[in-house]
C-alpha cells in the first residue's frame, strides 16, 4: 500500500511537470537573434574624420564623394573675416567600393596642385562579441604634383613629382558614442625643395602617428578631433584639429578648426602647422556624400 | 478493501496520464521561422522597401495566442549604406533588436473549413522599445496541414519614438506600411 502511494505520487509529480512543460512550450516564443555576432558598424560617421581616412568601409557599389576646404588663419582678424577672405584650399575626392574590403579613389588638392590615387583595404573588422576587438585597414596614397616648375633651372621629371603615403588604420568603437583610431604613417616625397610646401625642404621621408576620435553627442551629431604629431624633421610639429560632424541621411557635414592648410595625408604630415594655442588655426569644412551607384 | 483502493489509485493514475497525453495531442499550434516581412516607406521623393525572411511566429488555437517577432538586423533595403543608418540611427538595433507582436484573436478561426477567413487580432506591438496596443486585421487560410497568414497594417514612426531629421522628411515617410506573409506549420510533439 505504501509502495503504491509512492508510485502514485511519482506519477502525479511527473504528470504535473510534463503538463507544466507542455504549457510553457505553448507560451510566448523565445526571442533569438538570427546572427548573434555581427561586425561593429559606423565606427565613424563617414570614411573620413576631419582630414584622415578612417576604417569605415564602403560597401560594393558605394561611391563616396567628398569636398574639403580650409581657409586662412583665424589670427588674420575680422578685416579678413578670420581667414575666409584669403580664399580656400580645396580638395575633392571620389572613392568607390569594389568589394566589402577594397575601395579605390582619386582626388585633387589645390595645395601644390596634387592629383592623388588612393586605396583602402579592410584587413580586420571589429566584432560585436569582441572576438576581434579592433578594425584595421591599410591606407595608401600616391600623389602627383602637377605644378608648373618652368621657373626652375633644372628639369622636373615625372618621378620627381611623386609623393606617397602608407598608413595602418587601427580603430575601435569603445562605446556606442566613443571611437578612437590610431594610425602609424610613413610619407615619402621623391623630391623636396623650396618649391614644395613641406616643412623641411631637405627631408624626403616623414614618420607620424595619426590620432582620430569622435564622440557622439546626439544620434546624428558628434564632436571630433585629430592629432597628428610628425616624429622627425626640424621644422615639423603636429597637426591639431577640433570639429563637429553632422549626419543628415546621406550627407555628412564636418566643420573644424585645424592648424594646417593641408587636406591630404602627404601634406598633413610633411607640411607646416601653426600653433593652435596662438590662434594660428584655420576654419575648414568637408561635405561627404555617399551614393549607391550599383543598386540591387 | 485494499484491493479496491489499489484499483482506484491505478485508475486515477491512468486518468492523469491520459489527460496529460491528450492535452498534448489536442494542441493546435502552428509555427514558422521563415515568414516574410516587408515595410514600405512612401515619401514624396523616395519610395523604398525593406524585407526579411526571418519572421518567427506562433499561432496557438487552443490558448488563442498569436506571437510573432522579427530580428530587425535581418531587414534589407537593398542598399547597405541605408541599412547601416537604419540599424544605427533609426531602429537602434543594438539596444532594441526585435520588433514583436503578442496578442489574441478577436474572432474564431476554424482550421477545418476551407478558404480565406478574416481574422482580427488584438495585442501589443513593440518596436524601438516602445509598446503600443494594436488591432490588426488579416486573413488565415488552411492549406493542407499548414495555415497561410497575410496581414497588413500601418506603423507610425512617431508612435515608437523613431526620430526623423527634418532634412530627410522627403525621403522617409512617417507612415510605414508593414506586410507579413507566412506559412505556419502544425507543430508536432
Amino acid at each position: 500500500m505504501i509502495k503504491m502511494k509512492k508510485t502514485l505520487s511519482l506519477i502525479i509529480l511527473i504528470s504535473v511537470i510534463s503538463l507544466f512543460l507542455a504549457e510553457s512550450a505553448f507560451a510566448q516564443l523565445e526571442r533569438t537573434r538570427v546572427q548573434e555576432v555581427r561586425p561593429v558598424e559606423l565606427t565613424f560617421m563617414a570614411p573620413r574624420n576631419i582630414n584622415l581616412y578612417t576604417v569605415e568601409p564602403l560597401s560594393p557599389g558605394e561611391l563616396h564623394y567628398s569636398i574639403m576646404h580650409t581657409f586662412g588663419t583665424v589670427d588674420s582678424g575680422i578685416r579678413n573675416l578670420w581667414g575666409i577672405d584669403q580664399g580656400a584650399n580645396v580638395r575633392f575626392s571620389f572613392e568607390y567600393g569594389l568589394t566589402e574590403r577594397l575601395s579605390l579613389g582619386f582626388g585633387r588638392s589645390s595645395l601644390d596642385k596634387v592629383v592623388d590615387f588612393t586605396g583602402r583595404y579592410a584587413l580586420l573588422k571589429q566584432m560585436s562579441d569582441n572576438s576581434m576587438p579592433v578594425s584595421v585597414s591599410l591606407n595608401t596614397s600616391a600623389g602627383i604634383n602637377t605644378s608648373s616648375f618652368g621657373f626652375l633651372a633644372e628639369d622636373y621629371t615625372f618621378s620627381d613629382r611623386l609623393n606617397f603615403t602608407g598608413s595602418l588604420l587601427i580603430a575601435r568603437k569603445f562605446t556606442e558614442n566613443f571611437s578612437l583610431q590610431v594610425s602609424p604613417t610613413v610619407v615619402h616625397f621623391n623630391r623636396v625643395g623650396q618649391e614644395t610646401n613641406v616643412a623641411d625642404t631637405d627631408l624626403n621621408t616623414y614618420y607620424a602617428i595619426g590620432v582620430a576620435t569622435r564622440y557622439k553627442i546626439k544620434p546624428r551629431t558628434a564632436v571630433s578631433a585629430q592629432y597628428i604629431p610628425t616624429l622627425n624633421g626640424e621644422n615639423t610639429s603636429y597637426n591639431l584639429a577640433l570639429g563637429i560632424d553632422i549626419e543628415t541621411g546621406g550627407h555628412v557635414f564636418q566643420m573644424f578648426f585645424t592648424t594646417s592648410r593641408a587636406l591630404n595625408d602627404q601634406y598633413l604630415i610633411a607640411g607646416e602647422n601653426g600653433d593652435f594655442f596662438d590662434r594660428q588655426f584655420r576654419f575648414g569644412f568637408n561635405v561627404n556624400r555617399l551614393f549607391n551607384i550599383r543598386g540591387r | 478493501m485494499l484491493q479496491l483502493q489499489n484499483k482506484i489509485l491505478t485508475l486515477i493514475s491512468f486518468l492523469v496520464l491520459f489527460f496529460v497525453f491528450t492535452a498534448d495531442l489536442e494542441a493546435q499550434s502552428y509555427i514558422t521561422e521563415e515568414g516574410y516581412v516587408e515595410f514600405k516607406s512612401s515619401a514624396p521623393l523616395l519610395t523604398f522597401k525593406g524585407t526579411s525572411n526571418h519572421l518567427t511566429g506562433l499561432i496557438d488555437l487552443d490558448q488563442n495566442l498569436v506571437d510573432f517577432y522579427i530580428d530587425l538586423n535581418t531587414l534589407d533595403t537593398g542598399i547597405n549604406l541605408r541599412n547601416r543608418h537604419m540599424r544605427n540611427s533609426y531602429l537602434e538595433t543594438d539596444k532594441f533588436p526585435f520588433a514583436e507582436f503578442t496578442g489574441s484573436m478577436n474572432s474564431i478561426f476554424d482550421p477545418e473549413s476551407d478558404g480565406k477567413q478574416e481574422v482580427t487580432v488584438v495585442g501589443e506591438f513593440t518596436i524601438h522599445g516602445v509598446t503600443r496596443e494594436m488591432e490588426i486585421t488579416g486573413t488565415l487560410e488552411r492549406v493542407s496541414d499548414e495555415i497561410e497568414l497575410i496581414a497588413t497594417w500601418t506603423v507610425l514612426l512617431e508612435d515608437h519614438n523613431i526620430d526623423r531629421p527634418s532634412v530627410i522628411f522627403y525621403e522617409l515617410a512617417e507612415e510605414q506600411e508593414v506586410t507579413i506573409k507566412a506559412l505556419l506549420k502544425l507543430q508536432n510533439d
